[in-house]
């Protein structure tokens, strides 16, 4: 089986690539909607005094992210089609992903957002700052650890998810899985999986380092000297 | 100035968290709010910078009234420290200390000179290095510096200080607090200071406002709230040990004797024990030819040949004072030396005075005859 693997690994290494190649764009391009999306609705949410809807926004994320995966591509499938809009292949995935996204993303942000200590939100508002000032200088600064650990939580767990689009059409590194099944070769359907899977754990390393070199340096641990 | 009228404030809910306070606080004054935790001295504070809105009442800071001003400009004009936990841990010394100077939009290079002047003031040096870490880089102490820097950011003429010193160990806070006030006699700022440490108020105070929930109960000087408390909970609040207190506000220069008599160390003993019969002393201070002071000779030593001197029956002094300590450590050098009399030197060691035990008793007296003499005016 392993021998099979590698043989195919060697001869359709472009075609392996080219899928890789797929799978990461549909991904980057889901979350970096998700980050925008996550972090503008996040922010919104967090203010004083929007508690209730803060709460209803992460309900409602968090039932998005129980829907399966091919359920939700059913199910944008037909609302783009009736918005007149490319109901199969890459849209309906980027926007499925999207959704899925959003909740790690928000609830980060969120939980960052109004988790600083309020004596440092007091110590800027008595110094005259303004809300938005303390939001931009001090808040979101703050938060950027937990929106990082957020979005790497995200993108993560869409290359996972990423996978199945291929069966609506929009390519990537499911398509070797799905043809797996259907000839039923148990080589391909392991190349597949094997290559999600390292692409999963190679992102979740590379984002590590992202997410410790975006910590504003005064945060780090070990900065104690 | 400072003025606060009928100040009231009553939290949703229903506490009534200040009640009616009326306080003035003079230009270039150190004013203390001081009182039990749920007094209202913070509520009070945050009133003054409108933290916590007015129930009513009229504050006016600098003769307008606060509630005609925007709250980020009036902030910005006024000093705000708290305790260490206020710095911003994601920002630089010199980003921390640059807040309000930012906010006004000063140029980088007024900044840049204002946050290295105040490193200085505050003792924070190397500038450079301070400049560039972070706080958590930093000491309990150093941290509360930075604190006291960026209230002082961009100048203002009023610091608003709430317990600014209160969660740091005492050995360091008791330097802060030394160190805050000689940089207070250079600025001169009007200060409002919340602590519910009684030593900390009449340490640093110029007038201590004492509250007890939510209203003023007496408003006055340090020594007149030891000396006249205005009715039990003061008496009760600033404890039994009020006089050994007072003793804090009087300086060893204010009482000591100055230019005590002393004999020379090559005075003959002769000389000396003529000398301790005139002042029917069983003591003397001995100084040397420059005057510096050499050590004590009694009585019993002094009985020898007249060929020999004083130089060579010295009794070494087990302590020194000096003019600027407070009589409460002169004290408690004096009974820790059992001499009774303290012998206070210059920088350089010279002798410049005495202080005996009844020079404090007749200082103590004073404190008495101060209150008495208090208790009859209205």
């Amino acid at each position: 089986m392993l021998s099979t693997m590698l043989r195919y690994l060697t001869t359709h290494w472009e075609y392996v690539g080219q899928l890789t190649a797929e799978h990461i764009r549909i991904v980057f391009l889901a979350n970096g909607l998700a980050v925008v999306l996550g972090l503008a609705l996040g922010i919104f949410i967090s203010k004083r005094g929007r508690e209730g809807l803060a709460e209803l926004v992460l309900y409602v994320a968090g039932i998005l992210l129980t829907v399966p995966s091919l359920a939700l591509y059913g199910i944008l499938m037909a609302i783009l089609k009736a918005l007149g809009l490319m109901s199969i292949g890459i849209v309906p995935v980027v926007v499925a992903l999207t959704l899925y996204g959003l909740l790690p993303i928000l609830r980060n942000t969120t939980t960052a957002v109004r988790g600083i200590d309020p004596a440092m939100i007091e110590a800027g508002r008595g110094m005259g700052m303004s809300e938005t000032q303390i939001l931009w200088r001090v808040r979101i600064p703050l938060a950027v650890p937990a929106i990082m650990a957020g979005l790497r939580q995200a993108i993560v767990m869409n290359v996972g998810i990423a996978a199945i689009g291929a069966y609506i059409g929009a390519g990537g590194l499911g398509q070797l899985i799905f043809r797996g099944i259907a000839n039923t070769r148990a080589d391909l359907v392991l190349v597949g999986a094997l290559c999600v899977s390292l692409l999963a754990i190679g992102l979740d390393v590379a984002l590590g380092v992202v997410e410790r070199l975006s910590t504003p340096r005064g945060l780090r641990k070990g900065v104690r000297g | 100035m400072i003025e606060l009228r009928d100040v009231t404030k009553v939290f949703p809910g229903g506490t009534q968290a200040v009640d009616g306070i009326t306080l003035v606080v003079h230009e270039g004054e150190f004013c203390v709010l001081l009182g039990p935790s749920g007094c209202g001295k913070t509520t009070t504070l945050k009133m003054i910078n409108r933290l916590v809105p007015l129930t009513s009442g009229t504050i006016t800071v600098g003769g307008r009234d606060i509630q005609k001003l925007r709250a980020t400009e009036l902030r910005r004009r006024i000093g705000y420290a708290i305790q260490e936990i206020g710095l911003f841990p994601h920002m630089t010394v010199a980003q921390n200390i640059a807040t309000v100077p930012r906010l006004l939009g000063w140029r980088k290079a007024k900044r840049r000179a204002r946050v290295r002047e105040l490193l200085g003031l505050l003792g924070l040096t190397p500038v450079d290095e301070f400049l560039r870490r972070y706080p958590a880089e930093l000491s309990g102490g150093q941290r509360q510096r930075v604190g006291v820097a960026r209230a002082l950011g961009a100048d203002p003429a009023i610091l608003l200080m709430d317990e600014p010193f209160g969660a740091i160990d005492p050995i360091t806070r008791e330097r802060l607090q030394d160190e805050f006030l000689r940089i207070q006699r250079e600025i001169r700022k009007t200060v409002v200071f919340v602590t519910h440490d009684i030593h900390e108020a009449i340490k640093l105070g110029d007038k201590i406002a004492l509250m007890k929930e939510g209203r003023l109960i007496q408003h006055a000087t340090p020594s007149q709230l030891l000396a006249q408390p205005a009715d039990d909970f003061v008496r009760g609040f600033v404890g039994t040990d009020r006089t050994l207190k007072a003793l804090r506000l009087t300086s060893v220069r204010e009482i000591m004797d100055s230019g005590p008599l002393s004999v020379r160390d090559d005075d003959s003993l002769a000389a000396a024990r003529r000398a301790m019969d005139r002042l029917e002393r069983s003591f003397l201070p001995v100084v040397g030819e420059d005057g510096l002071f050499l050590g004590w000779v009694g009585r019993n030593s002094v009985l020898g040949p007249p060929s020999v001197c004083v130089g060579d029956r010295i009794t070494p002094y087990a302590v020194l004072g000096s003019p600027d300590m407070p009589l409460n450590e002169a004290l408690a050098l004096m009974l820790e030396s059992a001499t009774g009399n303290l012998p206070v030197t210059d920088e350089d060691r010279r002798l410049v005075g005495l202080v005996s035990f009844d020079r404090l008793f007749e200082s103590l007296r004073q404190i008495y005859v101060e209150r008495e003499a208090g208790e009859g005016s209205p």
